[in-house]
């Protein structure tokens, strides 16, 4: 059904849920996700950024609709695509997607889907079915009960929902994009750029992605959503709001999104991000610091050329200058090395690696 | 993390015999082959091939604090294997790593979990005789939200990697035994390679 034009479709929210009896399943699942949410109120996975906070949490809530009162928002800096919604109105969404969106339209596309499972109560329905205990942990897993944020490297990967309630969270997350005039067609565009690191994953290491292990495959979906896309034309992307709200953290977001052990998802990431209208310089260099981290064939050429492009093009990250100077010293270019070096302790003299550093200028120098 | 330490935990608990802890005395002892280290005072040594190359050592107890001893490892092997077998190949020691390198492995091992990691200082040092490093850095550990401090010492010697890593909460156990391992650490000898 997910074909059904927008303006087409029977679908309306229900009216606000009331909290559930405690001694049911469902007020049972609630208290749990009550005190994760507590736990999550305290963690310092928690980015405890308001303004950021209240700019997300007005998304939501233009796409809740009625039910606005009852979204609670959380943003958590954890490095990889996700984001849920509890029963109980609890939201988490996590820095690696707030670093993959390119603008309003795409987070709302996510956050509508989530919305979507949460006002046609996914989750319940889905405790209700799971029989095993492994099922039900995973199921938990996936608001974080397994740990806080969850066993991430999972819950990122694995969906407890069905294809079918994926399906229907896709579409009504559409409806809602429609109704708060977003651009629908950006649904179909988070999956399509997702999907381009899913592929550079699998060509390069021959392990695909878990994320598409459980929900309809990539090009089935991302063609369901470019299609509701187009049976509603207009709507806003709002990039350049999405951009300015972000740009305090991103640079915070690129150094987790360097550590985070994928390489071929980053490069990937990172090449499609270079070409974002603001902020080029940290993207390259990001991708330039993956590269020199990986350290395979031809890695620390393509990593030499990123830092020289984002020393290029300016505002580029002090670190650009320690890793070009690092690149400079193994391959024994003192005077090079020591020129980079210098101009990072000129951009960052507090540098935690300072000391370091200052030892490699004098060892240059002799 | 947790589910290594859980199995430690549960693989200590029930006397399984690939997990034994034993007592560390105080005196000259010797970690591989090569590493001579003078301990002053009793640690207790959790000899588990889930943590290998490293030897785990701990004075509270896991997973309170645990101090991590690698002695020689070899170019292109893992510091920290996977359960499954192979290990990413931000864990894997190359013998050309430049300090920030070896750190940024140390920090792949130590943030596997999603622990966060944030580098305070990195600065020259010698360790085990040899030109190296020293490196202060803390932690958010995942599975229980604690924040962990830390402090490392590396040097690579004939191509081979010597470090010592201790880890402990920020607030009574990290300063608590920190002197305890920087003194260790200054004792740190390397033994001529047999057959040298």
């Amino acid at each position: 059904m997910a074909s059904l034009a927008l303006a087409q479709d029977p679908w309306h929210a229900p009216a606000r849920f009331t909290r559930p009896d405690a001694t049911s399943d469902e007020g049972g699942l609630w208290a749990m996700m009550d005190r994760e949410e507590a736990k999550l109120r305290k963690s310092p996975f928690n980015l405890r950024a308001p303004g950021l906070q209240a700019y997300i949490h007005g998304i939501a809530c233009r796409l809740a609709g009625e039910h606005c009162p009852d979204v609670r928002v959380y943003l958590m800096r954890v490095p990889f695509f996700n984001a849920n919604m509890a029963p109980n109105g609890m939201m988490q969404v996590w820095s690696g997607l707030m670093l993959r969106v390119d603008n309003e339209a795409q987070i709302a596309a996510v956050l509508g889907h989530e919305i979507g499972h949460y006002l046609e109560r996914h989750s319940v329905e889905r405790l209700r079915a799971v029989k095993s205990t492994t099922a039900v942990g995973q199921f938990l897993g996936l608001f974080g009960v397994a740990g806080l944020v969850g066993q991430f490297g999972l819950v990122a990967g694995v969906s407890a929902y069905t294809r079918d309630n994926e399906r229907d969270a896709d579409r009504i997350g559409a409806l809602l994009m429609r109704d708060a005039g977003y651009d629908v067609a950006e649904a179909a565009r988070v999956w399509s750029n997702l999907s381009l690191e899913a592929k550079a994953r699998t060509e390069g290491i021959g392990q695909p992605n878990p994320l598409f292990a459980s929900h309809p495959p990539s090009e089935e979906r991302e063609s369901a959503l470019a299609e509701l896309g187009a049976s509603y034309k207009g709507g806003e992307a709002r990039e350049k709001e999405w951009q300015q709200k972000t740009a305090p953290f991103v640079r915070d977001w690129l150094a987790d999104e360097i550590k985070r052990g994928r390489p071929e998802e980053s490069l990937a990431f990172l090449t499609r991000a270079a070409k974002r209208s603001a902020g080029a310089a940290d993207y390259v260099y990001a991708r330039g610091e993956v590269h020199r981290m990986r350290a395979g064939e031809g890695d620390i050429d393509a990593a030499l050329k990123d830092f020289q492009g984002a020393a290029a093009l300016g505002g580029e990250p002090p670190e650009t200058h320690r890793a070009m100077g690092m690149i400079y010293r193994g391959r024994k270019q003192a005077p090079e090395a020591r020129t980079s070096f210098e101009r990072y302790l000129q951009l960052a003299p507090q540098a935690p690696d300072a000391l370091m550093i200052r030892s490699y200028i004098e060892e240059l120098a002799t | 993390m947790r589910i290594l330490l859980a199995a430690i935990l549960v693989a200590g608990i029930a006397g399984c015999a690939t997990t034994q802890i034993t007592k560390v005395e105080s005196g000259e002892r010797v970690v591989g082959e090569r590493l001579e280290i003078k301990v002053d005072g009793a640690w207790n040594l959790i000899n588990t091939p889930l943590l290998a190359p490293a030897q785990a050592w701990t004075m509270e107890g896991l997973p309170i604090d645990q101090l991590l001893i690698y002695s020689g490892v070899k170019d292109g092997e893992a510091i920290r294997p996977q359960a499954g077998g192979a290990a990413p190949t931000s864990v894997n020691f190359r013998s050309s790593m430049q300090p920030d390198e070896i750190v940024a492995m140390f920090e792949a091992a130590l943030t596997r979990d999603g622990s966060t990691f944030k580098l305070a200082k990195l600065e020259p040092s010698s360790f085990a005789g040899a030109k190296g490093l020293r490196f202060e850095y803390a932690v958010v550990r995942k599975f229980d939200n604690v924040q962990l401090s830390g402090v490392g010492f590396a040097a690579v010697r004939d191509g081979e990697l010597f470090a010592m890593v201790y880890s402990a909460p920020r607030l009574g156990f990290f300063p608590r035994h920190q002197q305890r391992v920087e003194d260790i650490a200054r004792t740190a000898k390397l033994r001529a390679k047999t057959g040298s």
